[in-house]
C-alpha cells in the first residue's frame, strides 16, 4: 500500500469533495476535512508503528522506509542533458516523527476552526491543500517535488491569512508571502546549480534526486558546486554561497533574528487555526530543511560555518525572549516566544552532536504541539470577547478555573517545567551544545549558558503574563458584559486541549518514544558532518 | 531587362518548386482575399461568413504546417528568401493557435456592435508577416515581414478607436514604428554595406561583420536593435507598450501582447545563433547589449508595474519583463535546441490570452479595467477569480504551474552557460530574474488581493461569455497540467 502518497493526497481528495458540494451543504465541509484529516492522522500512526527504528536514513536511501519511486519527467534537452525528476517519497527518523506532529496539529488546527462562519467552502479547501503541502515537503526526497509542496504550501497560507484573518491581514499577509518567496527564489538558483553539479551513477543523467546529491562522489569534476574543485563566485567558494542561501531560505520560515519580522504579523493577523499551522508545522519545515537539505547537502560548509549557526541561534534565543517580555499582546507575545524556543532548534542543529540534533528534533516536535495549545488558548478568549491585550483582563482564574488550569499547564509545559517535554528538548540542546566544546565541533561553552539564560527568561515572560492575567480582582476591560462572555472552556476546547497538554506530559516522562526512532538517523547525520571538522 | 531573359525559365522552375513549401502562407494569402470578398458581399446576408472564412483558412494552414512539421526536412526556397526548419514550424504552429484563439475572441466580444470582415483581414496580413518573420534569415524578407505586421497592426489599434485615448493610442503606436522602421533600415543598409550580403547566417555575411569599422557596426548593431527592440518592446523601445495596451480594444492588446512576440523571438534567437556562434568584436559587443537590455527590461518592466492601478496596463509593464526573461532564453539559444524558448513561448501566449480574456470579461461587466474594482468579486465569481489568480500565480513563475516549469528551464539554460564561460553578465541574469519574480509577485497579487481580501460596497454582477471563458478554463488548465507534466508539450517539439 503507498501509505505515504495516500498520506500526502488524501487531502486533495477532500478539496475536491468540498469544492464539489454545493454550499447548502456548508455545515457539513467540517466534518469531511475532519473525516480526512483523522485518517490521515490513523496513517501517520501506522508509519510510526511500522517504523523500523534502526534503519538510518539521511544520506542513504536504502535507509529511508515507505520509499516510493516513480520516473515523473524525463526531457531530453540536448546541451543540458537529460532532465530526470523523480516523484521520489520516503521517510527516516527526521521526517517520521514530524509528519506524525503534521497530523497531530492538523487535526488540532481543524478542531479549532470549528466555529468558521466566512465561506466555509473556500476556507477549508484551502485547509486541505495547505495539509497536503506540508505532507509532501516532509516526505518529499527529490529537489524539485520538495521546491514543488514548498511553494504550493505558500498560496493558501496566503489566501488563509489574507481572507479570514484580523485588521491588519493584506499585509500580514503578502509579507509572508515575500519573506518566504524572496529566500526559495534564489534557492531555486541554488537547486539548478546542484542539478548541474550532480549526476545519477546509474543512468549519468544529471538529477534532481537529494541523495544522490548528498554523496560526494557523484559530483562533477569541473561543475560549480564540486567538492574537490575550488569554484568560486566572485572570489567566494561556491559551495560556501550555496549552503547559505539555502540556510538563509530556511532560516526565515524558522524564523530567525533579524529575518523573524514578518511572524508576529503573520501570527497576531491569522485566525487561531492558521496561527497553529504556523506555530505547529511551518516553522519545523525551516528547522527540517537545515537538517535534511543544507546540512545534508552541503556537510563540509554545515562544518565549517556552524559557530556562525550557533550564534544566530543564542540571538533568536534571547532576543525573542527580551521582545515576549515587552509584549501587551497576548498572542504576540507567543509569537515571540515561538522565535526563541525555535533559537534552541538552531543551536542545538549547530552543536553537531548526537545529543544537540536529537535535541533539536525533540524541541522542534514539542515546539510543535505546546506553541499549537497556546495558540489555541489564545483563540478561546479572542473568540469569547474579541480582544487579547494582556491589560484587559486580570482575575480570569476565578472567572474561568479549567481554562486557567490547562494555560498553566500550558505555560509550565513550555517554559521547561521538568516533567514536560519542553524541558527534555532544551536540555538535550545545552547538554548538547555544552558538549561541542569537548567534541571539537567549535562551538564555545558560553553559548549554551546563554542558551539557559533564555529559559530562565521564558519562565519570567510567562509566569508574569499567568500573574498579571489570571490571578488577583476580576477587572475587565469589557466590565459586566465580558464577565458573562468569558464562559470557560466547552467540552469541544477540552477535547482538543486535554490530548496535547497529556501528550507534552507524556512525552516528558518517556521522551524515549520520539527518540528511539530518531536515534539512527541522528547519529549517521552527525557522523556524516564530523567527518568535515 | 534582356540579360536576364536566359535566366527566366530557371527563375520560373525556381519558383515552381518552393511554391509547394509555401502552402501555408498562400492558404493565408487566399484567406485574405476571400474574407475580404466575404466581408463585402457575403455578410450582409450571413453575418458569420468572414468569420467562418478566416477560421477555415487558419484551419487549413494549420493543416499545412502539420504536413511540413511532421516531414522534418529543412526546406529553402524562393532563392534562399525563406529557409524553413523544424523551430520556424513550431514557433508558426504556436503563432497560428494563438491567433486563431484571439480571433474567436474578437469575433464572441464584438459580434453584434459592428462588421469585424476588415478586421480579420488584417489578422490574416499580420499573421502572414509574422510566419514569413519566423522562415527568413534574408534582411530584406525580415524588413518586409516586419512592415507587413507593423502596418497591419497600426490598423487593429486604431480600428475600434471611439475616443481621443484610443485615437492617441493608435498614433502613438504608428510614430513610433515608423520612426523605428526606418531606423531599423538604415541599420540594415550599413549592414548590406559592410558584407555585400543580405543573408544574416551566410558566412560572407558574418565575414564582413568581422572586419566592419568598430565604431560603425556598433552603430549598425544598435539601429538594428532598434526596429526589433520596437516590436519587442524592451528597453529603452518599451515606452510606447503601456500607452498602447491601455488604449487599444483588450482583444487587440491580446494580439499585440503575444503573438508577434513569438515571431520576433525566433528570428532574434536565430540571429543571435549564427552572430555569436563566433567570438569577434561584434558579437561580443551584441551579446554585452543584449545582457544589459535583458536586465534593464527586467528591472523597469517589473518595477514600473508596481505602481500600475490598471489591470491592462499593469500587463503592459509585465509583459516588459516577461520579455526580459525572452531574452535570456534567447541568449542562450543554441541551434536545433529550441524545445525550452518554444515551451516558455507556448506558455507565455497561453497565460497572456487567459489573463486578457478575464481582464475583458471583467471590462465588459464594469465598465472599467481598474484593479480597485474588482474589489470583493472574488466571492461573486469564483471560477473566473480563481482562474484568474492561478494564471497570474503561473506569470510570476510559482510551482505547479507551467509558469514555473518554463522559467526553471531557461534558468537551467543560462546557468547552463555561465558554468562553461563564467561570464559574469550570465550570473547577473539569474539573479536579476530572481530578483524580479519576487517583485512580480507584488503587483501580479494586487488582483487576487482585491478579489478576494478585500469587501466591496457596490455589487456588480459579472456576466462573462459562455465560450470566451470556456477559454480561458482552458488555457487555465493547461497551465497547471502542464506545470505537472511538461513533457507532454516538450516531446513535441
Amino acid at each position: 500500500m503507498p501509505i505515504l502518497s495516500l498520506l500526502i493526497f488524501l487531502p486533495l481528495l477532500a478539496t475536491a469533495f468540498i469544492l464539489a458540494l454545493p454550499t447548502r451543504y456548508k455545515s457539513s465541509y467540517k466534518y469531511i476535512a475532519l473525516a480526512f484529516t483523522a485518517v490521515q492522522f490513523v496513517l501517520a500512526g501506522i508509519c510510526y508503528a511500522k517504523f523500523d527504528a534502526s534503519q538510518t536514513g539521511i544520506q542513504d536511501l536504502a535507509g529511508y522506509q515507505f520509499v516510493e519511486q516513480l520516473p515523473w519527467i524525463r526531457l531530453d534537452l540536448g546541451a543540458i542533458g537529460k532532465l530526470e525528476i523523480d516523484y521520489l517519497i520516503g521517510i527516516d527518523g527526521i521526517s517520521m516523527p514530524l509528519l506524525l506532529l503534521s497530523a497531530f496539529v492538523m487535526l488540532m488546527a481543524i478542531g479549532a476552526s470549528w466555529n468558521i462562519q466566512k465561506s466555509p467552502k473556500g476556507y477549508f479547501a484551502l485547509l486541505m491543500v495547505l495539509n497536503m503541502a506540508v505532507m509532501g515537503i516532509f516526505c518529499a526526497l527529490d529537489f524539485f517535488l520538495f521546491y514543488l509542496f514548498y511553494e504550493v504550501m505558500l498560496l493558501p497560507l496566503y489566501f488563509l491569512i489574507g481572507i479570514w484573518g484580523g485588521a491588519r491581514r493584506e499585509y500580514a499577509a503578502i509579507k509572508f508571502f515575500l519573506y518566504t518567496l524572496f529566500g526559495s527564489v534564489f534557492m531555486l538558483l541554488i537547486i539548478v546549480g546542484l542539478y548541474f553539479s550532480v549526476i545519477n551513477p546509474i543512468t549519468g543523467a544529471h538529477t534532481f534526486n537529494m541523495i544522490y546529491m548528498m554523496n560526494p562522489q557523484n559530483y562533477l569534476g569541473d561543475s560549480i558546486f564540486a567538492w574537490d574543485g575550488y569554484q568560486e563566485i566572485l572570489g567566494i567558494s561556491a559551495r560556501l554561497i550555496g549552503f547559505v542561501v539555502l540556510f538563509f531560505a530556511f532560516a526565515i520560515k524558522v524564523p530567525i533574528v533579524p529575518l523573524h519580522t514578518w511572524l508576529p504579523d503573520a501570527h497576531v493577523e491569522a485566525p487561531t487555526p492558521v496561527s497553529i499551522i504556523l506555530a505547529g508545522i511551518l516553522l519545523k519545515i525551516g528547522g527540517y530543511g537545515i537538517i535534511r537539505i543544507c546540512y545534508s547537502i552541503f556537510p563540509d560548509m554545515a562544518a565549517l560555518s556552524n559557530w556562525w549557526l550557533g550564534l544566530i541561534g543564542v540571538i533568536s534565543i534571547i532576543y525573542g525572549a527580551l521582545n515576549a517580555l515587552t509584549q501587551k499582546d497576548l498572542k504576540r507575545m507567543i509569537a515571540y516566544s515561538s522565535v526563541s524556543h525555535m533559537g534552541f532548534v538552531l543551536l542545538g542543529i549547530a552543536s553537531l552532536t548526537a545529543e544537540g540534533v536529537s535535541g533539536a528534533m525533540f524541541q522542534m516536535i514539542s515546539h510543535g504541539f505546546l506553541s499549537a495549545a497556546l495558540f489555541f488558548l489564545v483563540g478561546v478568549v479572542y473568540d469569547r470577547v474579541h480582544d487579547r491585550n494582556i491589560y484587559s483582563f486580570r482575575g480570569l482564574a476565578q472567572l474561568m478555573p479549567k481554562y486557567t488550569g490547562y494555560v498553566a499547564v500550558a505555560f509550565f509545559a513550555s517554559l521547561g517545567l521538568p516533567g514536560f517535554s519542553a524541558f527534555i528538548g532544551e536540555a538535550f540542546v545545552i547538554i548538547g551544545s555544552f558538549n561541542a566544546a569537548s567534541v571539537g565541533t567549535g562551538l564555545p561553552r558560553w553559548m549554551a549558558l546563554a542558551g539557559s539564560i533564555g529559559i530562565l527568561l521564558s519562565a519570567v515572560y510567562l509566569l508574569w503574563t499567568l500573574q498579571r492575567m489570571f490571578f488577583g480582582e476580576i477587572r475587565l476591560k469589557g466590565g459586566e458584559s465580558w464577565a458573562n462572555k468569558l464562559t470557560d472552556v466547552n467540552s469541544r476546547e477540552q477535547l482538543i486541549l486535554f490530548p496535547t497538554l497529556a501528550l507534552a506530559l507524556l512525552l516528558g516522562i518517556m521522551p524515549s518514544l520520539v527518540f528511539s526512532n530518531l536515534n539512527a538517523s541522528v547519529l549517521n547525520l552527525v557522523s556524516f558532518i564530523q567527518q568535515f571538522i | 531587362m534582356l540579360a536576364f531573359s536566359p535566366y527566366i525559365s530557371s527563375f520560373i522552375d525556381q519558383i515552381i518548386v518552393s511554391i509547394p513549401y509555401f502552402k501555408p502562407e498562400l492558404t493565408l494569402i487566399i484567406t485574405f482575399i476571400g474574407t475580404i470578398i466575404a466581408s463585402l458581399f457575403v455578410d450582409k446576408y450571413w453575418d458569420k461568413a468572414s468569420f467562418t472564412i478566416t477560421i477555415a483558412g487558419l484551419l487549413l494552414s494549420g493543416c499545412y504546417l502539420l504536413g511540413q512539421g511532421l516531414s522534418h526536412v529543412e526546406m529553402v526556397g524562393f532563392f534562399d528568401m525563406i529557409h524553413i526548419d523544424t523551430f520556424a514550424t513550431s514557433a508558426r504552429v504556436i503563432i497560428l493557435l494563438s491567433t486563431l484563439l484571439i480571433t474567436i475572441f474578437i469575433q464572441q466580444r464584438y459580434q453584434h456592435d459592428r462588421p469585424l470582415g476588415d478586421l480579420y483581414a488584417v489578422v490574416l496580413t499580420a499573421t502572414l508577416g509574422l510566419n514569413l518573420l519566423t522562415m527568413s534569415s534574408n534582411w530584406l524578407m525580415i524588413f518586409i515581414a516586419v512592415e507587413t505586421v507593423s502596418i497591419s497592426s497600426y490598423i487593429m489599434v486604431g480600428y475600434f478607436s471611439s475616443n481621443k485615448v484610443q485615437s492617441e493610442a493608435a498614433m502613438k503606436y504608428v510614430l513610433f514604428g515608423s520612426i523605428c522602421a526606418a531606423v531599423m533600415l538604415y541599420g540594415l543598409s550599413l549592414l548590406y554595406g559592410f558584407t555585400g550580403n543580405l543573408n544574416f547566417d551566410a558566412p560572407s555575411h558574418i565575414a564582413g561583420l568581422m572586419e566592419a569599422p568598430r565604431l560603425m557596426i556598433s552603430i549598425a548593431l544598435l539601429f538594428l536593435l532598434t526596429g526589433i527592440g520596437f516590436k519587442l518592446s524592451f528597453f529603452p523601445f518599451h515606452v510606447w507598450s503601456p500607452d498602447v495596451y491601455q488604449g487599444a480594444p483588450t482583444v487587440i492588446t491580446t494580439y499585440l501582447a503575444t503573438v508577434p512576440k513569438i515571431a520576433v523571438v525566433v528570428l532574434l534567437s536565430k540571429l543571435l545563433a549564427a552572430w555569436l556562434a563566433v567570438s569577434f568584436y561584434f558579437s561580443d559587443f551584441l551579446a554585452y547589449v543584449i545582457i544589459i537590455i535583458a536586465i534593464a527590461t527586467m528591472l523597469i518592466g517589473n518595477l514600473a508595474a508596481l505602481r500600475q492601478q490598471d489591470a491592462k496596463r499593469m500587463m503592459a509593464y509585465s509583459s516588459i519583463g516577461h520579455t526580459g526573461i525572452l531574452l535570456m532564453a534567447v541568449l542562450v539559444y543554441q541551434n536545433n535546441e529550441s524545445n525550452v524558448l518554444l515551451f516558455y513561448l507556448s506558455i507565455y501566449a497561453l497565460m497572456n490570452i487567459a489573463v486578457f480574456i478575464f481582464i475583458d470579461s471583467l471590462e465588459v461587466s464594469l465598465g472599467n479595467t481598474s484593479i480597485d474594482s474588482y474589489k470583493g468579486l472574488g466571492k461573486q465569481s469564483p471560477l473566473l477569480f480563481t482562474s484568474f489568480s492561478i494564471v497570474l500565480i503561473a506569470l510570476i513563475g510559482l510551482p505547479p504551474t507551467a509558469g514555473f516549469v518554463g522559467k526553471l528551464l531557461i534558468f537551467s539554460k543560462v546557468f547552463e552557460q555561465y558554468q562553461n564561460f563564467q561570464s559574469f553578465g550570465l550570473l547577473a541574469l539569474l539573479i536579476v530574474g530572481a530578483l524580479t519574480s519576487v517583485i512580480s509577485l507584488f503587483y501580479y497579487f494586487k488582483i487576487p488581493l482585491n478579489a478576494f481580501l478585500r469587501d466591496n460596497v457596490d455589487h456588480y454582477s459579472v456576466k462573462s461569455n459562455p465560450l470566451l471563458l470556456g477559454i480561458g478554463l482552458f488555457c487555465t488548465i493547461a497551465v497547471i497540467l502542464l506545470g505537472l507534466f511538461p513533457d507532454i508539450l516538450l516531446s513535441l517539439f
